[in-house]
């Protein structure tokens, strides 16, 4: 069952198309990676995927339904986004940070009551944070801040994660931990995107046969296939624009 | 705090004096108190000491608002040009020797004016040209007006008697508890209950507006709207506050950033004892500023005096704390 599809998205601003025809679809338990060069339109499409942004054409389906006969708050309980940078939220304990994912699920007027709260701790503890309720979101090292905006994803119950660039400016350690979090998200059916610039974290999320890369081009073109085949060097070069001979030598 | 601020001042009244005067007023009996003690205290005292209160925590509660709502430990509930629109309308209102009521309908507009004016257009500069932080742009349209405002105080100062309405001006722009009438209470004071009512309801949902818009939306939040009726409900508070007592500034600012350094920025906890605080510390103020001296110090002195420290050790301690 696909969950989301995107049906001959054109995404942009209304004076600026920055990609058109993009088509695929994901389900319960697939990965899909998106790489493309700074500018190509990562966050447009995301930003263009989660309602924030018209489409300039086509269709965004959730269930198979238009997200724009659909209410924010509606997707919002279908997709969660964790953005590239995490706020500098105010003093915000990560409890705190985590249960502002329930408000889809609340009346305006509502407080997070003690089942959010639950839900809210689980995500943490899923996560590996358990323990860092009380902590102050401000004083986390970036990559517990990353951890916890995936906790926070995931205390929105939504079925499918958006992530732009979660790896970014983590050291290497926390890369990794970031990453193996995805792929256990992942294998326990969750629907994963995720924008990055380093193809080696593509291979390792999306390594497994229904998983996908999708790569968009500075001149706004995109395509989607097997993770390994779009990865290749003559793909890479192709997407960045720069010689073959600079990947052999890197290699 | 509140019957310290009954007592104190200069027609002082014991507490034993005080509760014989507030059970004469309920069963209707003889205070044993002075002469004139109870007109002091139910016409004079109690309405200045319920507006110094009020007023407190308007301005608390609308910083600790504009705060979240721009991101920022570091505003006032001024940002948006409330105050300066405000004070524009009372010193034309003194200018042109209208009644105290009107000035103070005149400064309420001023404040209201100013507000929408500076969100209007911040609003359309977003709509038009896509794609630009809503917040900053607010911020900087705020700016440009009120210094457009500022200039024009200044001009009214300028063209102002400087015998009878420059010392009014003066002291209006100062701020004042002295002359605060049971009539002037009657009406900021359900002003600034009713607009403290949304932010009251909405208190944990405005913790969504510390966040990115991107985030707050992705989140299901209608942003747009939060943020206006954030924006009405704070300036209605300030604007109530400023028509009554003229401008009291640092109370909004100082007030909140203590509150959220001390319980934490989740607004739940931090608008009920920013108000509390707000309130109180008001309250302390204006009683210092009408008992320490033979002249009343105005409470806008008062609370940069207490103030300017106050916020140097606050910087001091964000700076610890980003470390």
């Amino acid at each position: 069952m696909t969950l989301l599809a995107l049906d001959q998205l054109s995404i942009g601003y209304p004076r600026r198309e920055i990609a058109r025809d993009i088509t695929f679809g994901v389900s319960a338990g697939q990965a899909i990676a998106i790489l493309g060069p700074n500018g190509s339109g990562k966050t447009t499409l995301f930003r263009t995927v989660l309602g924030l942004l018209a489409p300039r054409a086509g269709r965004v389906l959730l269930d198979g339904k238009s997200i724009t006969t659909l209410s924010a708050p509606e997707i919002a309980r279908q997709i969660a986004y964790v953005p590239q940078n995490s706020a500098s939220f105010f003093n915000f304990n990560v409890l705190e940070v985590v249960e502002m994912a329930r408000a889809p699920h609340l009346s305006w007027f509502a407080q997070p009551g003690a089942a959010d709260r639950t839900i809210a701790a689980e995500s943490l503890s899923q996560v590996g944070l358990g323990e860092f309720i009380e902590r102050e979101f401000s004083e986390l090292s970036g990559g517990e801040r990353q951890l916890v905006m995936i906790a926070r994803a995931l205390a929105s119950q939504a079925k499918c994660l958006l992530l732009d660039e979660p790896t970014a400016s983590l050291d290497f350690g926390n890369r990794l931990l970031v990453l193996d979090t995805l792929v256990k998200l992942k294998q326990s059916g969750m629907t994963i995107l995720f924008t990055t610039h380093d193809p080696d974290h593509a291979r390792h999320v999306c390594r497994e046969s229904q998983d996908q890369t999708l790569t968009i081009s500075r001149a706004g073109q995109v395509s989607i296939g097997a993770t390994a085949d779009a990865l290749q060097i003559k793909a890479l070069a192709a997407l960045y624009g720069i010689d073959e001979s600079v990947f052999s030598a890197h290699r | 705090m509140v019957l310290l601020a009954l007592s104190v001042g200069r027609f002082p009244i014991s507490v034993a004096e005080l509760f014989s005067l507030v059970g004469a007023k309920l069963l209707d009996g003889t205070a044993n108190a002075p002469e004139n003690a109870d007109l002091v205290l139910f016409s004079i005292r109690g309405p200045r000491i319920v507006a110094a209160f009020a007023v407190g925590a308007a301005l608390a509660a609308a910083g600790a608002a504009y705060q979240n709502l721009f991101r920022n430990p570091l505003v006032s509930p001024d940002i948006l040009g409330v105050s300066s629109g405000a004070a524009l309308g009372a010193v034309l209102g003194i200018l042109m020797a209208l009644p105290i009521v009107a000035i103070q309908g005149l400064a309420f507009i001023g404040g209201l004016a100013a507000v929408a004016a500076i969100y209007l257009i911040g609003n359309s500069l977003v709509s038009k040209h896509g794609g630009h932080d809503p917040v900053l742009t607010l911020v900087l349209a705020g700016v440009v007006i009120g210094s457009l405002l500022g200039s024009g105080i200044a001009l009214t100062k300028y063209l102002a008697d400087p015998y009878n309405q420059l010392p009014a001006i003066t002291y209006w722009l100062l701020g004042s508890f002295a002359s605060i009438t049971k009539k002037d209470l009657a009406v900021a004071l359900p002003i600034i209950v009713i607009a403290a009512l949304p932010l009251i309801a909405l208190r944990w949902r405005i913790n969504l507006l510390a966040l990115p818009d991107d985030e707050a939306r992705a989140l299901g939040q209608d942003v747009g709207r939060l943020r206006l009726i954030v924006i009405v409900a704070a300036t209605l508070m300030t604007a109530a506050s400023v028509a009554i007592c003229g401008i009291v500034g640092w109370v909004g600012l100082v007030v909140p950033h203590a509150v959220r350094l001390l319980v934490g920025a989740e607004f739940s906890r931090l608008l009920p004892l920013a108000m509390l605080i707000g309130g109180t510390f008001m309250l302390m103020v204006d009683t210092i500023g009408r008992s320490i001296a033979q002249i009343e110090v105005p409470p806008g002195v008062l609370t940069a005096a207490l103030g300017t420290p106050v916020f140097i050790w606050l910087m001091a301690a964000t700076f610890r704390r980003a470390r």
